[in-house]
């Protein structure tokens, strides 16, 4: 049984349709790639299935449930963990303290326990080092796996990942693909916006291609990669791999 | 002006000044607080934006409660704080109660700041950086906790050097409220230049008092501003979480292996 299911979702801003009758699943323990050109409505597609937006048209089944007639979103989004392209950690708080709000607040979790949790996460992201440090000495590949670990700390059961490595300067890229491809051997269900391609090949068990709110293509990723079927997917492609050949 | 007169009228009239610090300082640090208060409140009520889940019954609470802040704020910044104090001060004396100088003193001061902390706060909350409402939000809290825990906090940090000005123009503000005839420092002044005829000593005295009010003023706000900026480590790491972190590590060991 799919876990997400994504059916012929319209989206627009302000009369702009930036989604247009998408539709795709996504099983458990499944991970997608959603690749494609900036502004094709990935980052948006993501938003829309943690309802940060909602939709004009179509629906959006989650563990079987159509949420945009959830009426307790906040008990839904405790399933759905986010993690952004800028991180987002609360900078008003350390390392840990940043990982223990939500599970005190949300969940209800003693203090203690939401430390423990914490700990064992930033522990499996490398990072419990720097469980006291403060967020602003951290590097961006250090903050997103503390984002992860505060994602985690609530048990989500499906993981949204923006560009989680496109704020990164390129030598951070690496850790922090590491921690999300672990995170895919222990069959979390993800789907990952990234420009990442060569991950996207790997760690993928499905690949989406859109652009212009549109999906153009779906499939396993080898024949996404090697054999794409669309013209417009083939000319990405090209270009992504040549730029990214040029730049080795 | 002489020097030699000032500091006679120092050590002749210096109770009478302590008692005019006492009153000003009583009145514009109360003045600031209590202005915070209730600028976090009518500036957080500002701020709200309210979701698509959001009830009928609360859009309209919401609109009316913006009407009735933006009215409240309006009037108490576009009228000068000197006629508030006569107005409120002899309205409430002859129409409600016959109330103390000092409590209407203390009142007039704190709903004049509380205007002008509301719009403080209100610029504040939204200069935090939306992602941080999102994360929160993403994480499940509700938007009353997001703003308690996250928003507010950054957006006082944010504000910090705005709600301070509040207490140095209060210190200097409070001088308006002589009006209404209570012992602040300008109110002792007038009667210590009145009875020694020395004007411009007095007053020169007087404006030194300020100055240095409003000086050590700055200097407490600016410590008080690098501690709140500087939050290296605000949990201080008990031996429970030394020994969590090796049983941690031994776990994680123990699945890796």
């Amino acid at each position: 049984m799919s876990l997400i299911e994504v059916k012929n979702v319209r989206k627009t801003f302000d009369g702009m349709t930036v989604l247009s009758d998408i539709s795709f699943e996504v099983k458990q323990g499944e991970v997608v790639c959603l690749i494609g050109p900036s502004g094709s409505g990935k980052s948006t597609m993501l938003r829309c299935i943690n309802l940060l937006e909602d939709i004009d048209e179509g629906s959006i089944n989650v563990c079987g449930e159509e949420i945009g007639s959830i009426r307790d979103i906040n008990a839904y989004r405790r399933k759905v963990g986010m993690v952004f392209q800028q991180f987002n950690l609360f900078s008003n708080m350390n390392v840990i303290d940043n990982c223990i709000l939500a599970q005190v607040k949300v969940l209800k979790r003693s203090k203690e326990e939401a430390r423990q949790t914490a700990l064992q996460y930033l522990q499996q992201v490398g990072m419990i080092d720097f469980a006291n440090a403060s967020v602003s000495t951290l590097s961006g590949g250090q903050k997103q796996r503390v984002a992860i670990a505060r994602a985690l700390c609530m048990n989500p059961q499906i993981l949204l990942f923006d560009e989680p490595t496109s704020a990164l300067d390129p030598e951070m890229v690496g850790e922090v693909l590491s921690v999300i491809r672990d995170l895919a051997d222990e069959d979390m269900t993800m789907i990952i916006v990234t420009h990442e391609m060569a991950f996207a090949r790997d760690v993928a068990d499905k690949v989406i291609f859109m652009d212009d709110g549109v999906v153009l293509e779906e499939g396993d990723p080898s024949q996404i990669f090697n054999h794409p079927k669309n013209e417009r997917t083939k000319q990405f492609l090209s270009r992504i791999l040549y730029e990214n050949s040029a730049v080795q | 002006m002489s020097l030699k007169k000032c500091l006679e009228i120092i050590a002749r009239y210096y109770p009478s000044f302590l008692l005019g610090i006492r009153t000003t300082l009583l009145v514009s640090l109360s003045g600031t607080l209590i202005g915070l208060l209730i600028g976090l409140l009518v500036g957080g009520i500002r701020a709200i934006r309210l979701d698509k889940t959001a009830s009928r019954f609360a859009r309209i609470l919401k609109l009316f409660s913006d009407i009735l802040a933006r009215i409240y704020i309006e009037i108490f910044r576009g009228t000068p704080m000197m006629v508030q104090a006569v107005f409120i001060y002899y309205f409430i004396y002859t129409n409600v109660i016959r109330w103390d100088k000092m409590v209407a003193a203390v009142f007039v001061i704190s709903i004049n700041t509380g205007a002008y902390m509301a719009e403080i706060v209100r610029s504040g909350i939204q200069a935090v950086d939306p992602g941080q409402n999102e994360a929160a939000r993403s994480l499940g809290m509700s938007s009353m906790q997001t703003m308690m825990s996250v928003v507010l906090p950054q957006a006082i940090r944010n504000a910090f050097p705005a709600i301070g000005n509040e207490l140095i123009v209060n210190i200097k503000d409070s001088s308006v409220l002589l009006i209404i005839s209570i012992t602040e420092l300008m109110f002792q002044s007038n009667s210590i230049a009145g009875t020694t005829y020395r004007f411009t000593e007095t007053y020169f005295v007087t404006a030194m008092i300020y100055l240095i009010m409003t000086s050590i003023s700055s200097i407490v706000l600016n410590m008080i501003e690098k501690r709140i900026n500087n939050t290296k480590t605000s949990l201080p790491q008990s031996d429970t979480s030394f020994s969590s972190i090796t049983i941690a590590r031994k776990g994680v060991q123990h699945v890796s292996h």
